[in-house]
């Protein structure tokens, strides 16, 4: 608990505001530059405030859905480290599966404050850092030749496609079931480790492992699966913005009421 | 006609010096800051470390990185060749920094171009990608800031003993909740995969405490199983 407190202290929230801010100022001066480019190329003043106007009620739900993801996870890092990464750079499933890879690489086993160390934070804060920093990379090393590359694309004829690029597009088609293929890789690694902890977590098949995980990551599936539906039949898009962070709220809150039970 | 009046226009557009110098500028400014932020990034840990007495340690660090790490350098290569060309030098460079592509900042251009009706690759589409992920980002960095303020008169009950089971149950809860996204989109490679790890860990209990090294192989069997059902699918398509 004491941890907790120096994690919470205003030293970090001076680090973490201090980074922020100097963010705000970026966005800042990139939209003051693209409004006077737009108004100097003859774009119409009044569409590009419309599109002010709509990015920002647009930002405002997925926004409120983040800061609850800042809820989830200030219980385990604090508040003000979850603050800078899902302000700058990072996304809550991101920044939770690298956090709890962090903390068991670092010997505390599960993400959890009761268990954390100075250095165990230290280490997941530089490796949140460190795993998502690539499409930064990217984009200083090669997004300008890249950016030029599409641009001269774009000139194109239609119509001139060749069988070449059409192989190229099935192969694309392949990269976003592999992303998906991944992700489900990822997530059953987790999922099967709660069964294997419940059946042989104190020893092969002692059946005498915590249930709470897996009870957790059943409730946050079911919450998902009601999200999900709501969406579909109301015809709700809105949900997207909660449904990950609404489902692991809920999931946290039965974990308090289920760790009595179980 | 119309049209052809419109890719005249946005051609020359393209190609006035001005628009050229904002470009370059924009790609200067964007390279400077992106490099700028990774340092700050890169130096938070550091510098908490420094009030904290404690240093990161780094081969855990590593071995972290080589079990989850992998999967995310993989996503980000695979964001950037997608979403660059949709957002433009500007909006790249603000949306790589500040993040939250898929649930919010993608969305948010796009729904900024519907609203306009511009195209990629246009000067056009580069000043409004710019505007709406800058805007969204401000918005959120705002929302974030007055949310967290009003959750320091919190701390003492985030911090009670009786709500810790649901703060060690945080990574769990998104599992469960991401497993209800993801599985419905193959549930015959989700099952297969499932059992076969599930197997894994109950013969070998001690594996159980490198779950995150464990995603490499479960990844790797979940991509295999899906070239195998993609490769079908062409050739059932072929025929």
């Amino acid at each position: 608990m004491e941890l907790l407190s120096l994690l919470n202290s205003p030293v970090l929230y001076l680090i973490c505001g201090g980074i922020i801010f100097f963010v705000a100022v970026i966005c800042l001066v990139f939209a003051v530059r693209a409004y006077r480019m737009g108004k100097a190329l003859g774009i119409d003043t009044a569409k590009m405030k419309r599109v002010i106007t709509a990015s920002a009620t647009f930002a405002v739900l997925p926004s409120v859905g983040i800061l609850l993801g800042v809820i989830a996870l200030s219980g385990s890092l604090g508040t003000p480290w979850p603050w800078l990464r899902l302000s700058v750079i990072g996304a809550l499933h991101y920044e939770t599966q690298v956090a709890e890879a962090a903390s068991e690489a670092v010997g505390i086993g599960r993400l959890s404050i009761s268990n954390m160390t100075p250095e165990a934070f230290v280490t997941i804060a530089l490796l949140m850092s460190f795993c998502i920093m690539w499409g930064m990379i990217f984009v200083t090393i090669h997004g300008k030749a890249y950016t030029k590359k599409l641009s001269g694309q774009t000139e194109k004829k239609p119509g001139t496609d060749s069988g070449k690029k059409k192989k190229k597009l099935n192969l694309k088609g392949f990269g976003d079931t592999a992303m998906t293929a991944m992700f489900i890789g990822l997530v059953s690694a987790y999922i099967a480790s709660y069964i294997g902890t419940i059946i042989s977590g104190n020893g092969r098949f002692t059946f005498s492992g915590s249930w709470l995980p897996l009870a957790t990551a059943a409730v946050s599936a079911i919450a998902m699966e009601v999200f999900l539906r709501i969406k579909k039949t109301g015809h709700a898009d809105w949900v997207d913005s909660f449904s990950v962070a609404g489902s692991m709220l809920l999931a946290m809150t039965a974990a308090v009421f289920l760790g009595k039970l179980l | 006609m119309e049209n052809k009046e419109m890719l005249q226009n946005a051609e020359e557009l393209k190609n006035s010096e001005a628009y050229r110098k904002y470009l370059n500028m924009t790609h200067r400014l964007g390279r400077i800051s992106t490099v700028l932020v990774l340092i700050l990034l890169l130096s938070a840990p550091y510098m908490i470390g420094l009030f904290l007495h404690a240093v990161p340690n780094l081969p855990a660090a590593a071995k972290a990185f080589l079990g989850v790490g992998i999967v995310y350098l993989v996503s980000c290569v695979a964001e950037y060749l997608i979403y660059v060309p949709m957002l433009g030098a500007g909006g790249s460079y603000l949306a790589f920094i500040t993040g939250n592509l898929i649930n919010m900042k993608i969305p948010c251009a796009i729904n900024a171009r519907d609203i306009v009706g511009v195209k990629s690759g246009t000067p056009e589409n580069e000043i409004i990608s710019t505007l709406s992920i800058a805007t969204s980002s401000l918005v959120t960095i705002a929302v974030l800031a007055v949310g967290v303020l009003l959750m320091i008169p919190l701390q003492p009950v985030l911090q009670s003993p009786e709500l810790q089971p649901a703060f060690e149950n945080v990574v769990p809860a998104l599992f469960g909740a991401m497993a209800c996204k993801y599985y419905r989109q193959d549930m015959k490679i989700s099952l297969i995969v499932l059992c076969a790890m599930t197997l894994l860990f109950i013969l070998v209990p001690s594996l159980i405490g490198s779950t995150s090294m464990m995603v490499i192989p479960s990844g790797a069997l979940a991509i295999i199983l899906a070239y195998l059902s993609f490769r079908k699918g062409q050739k059932g398509e072929g025929k």
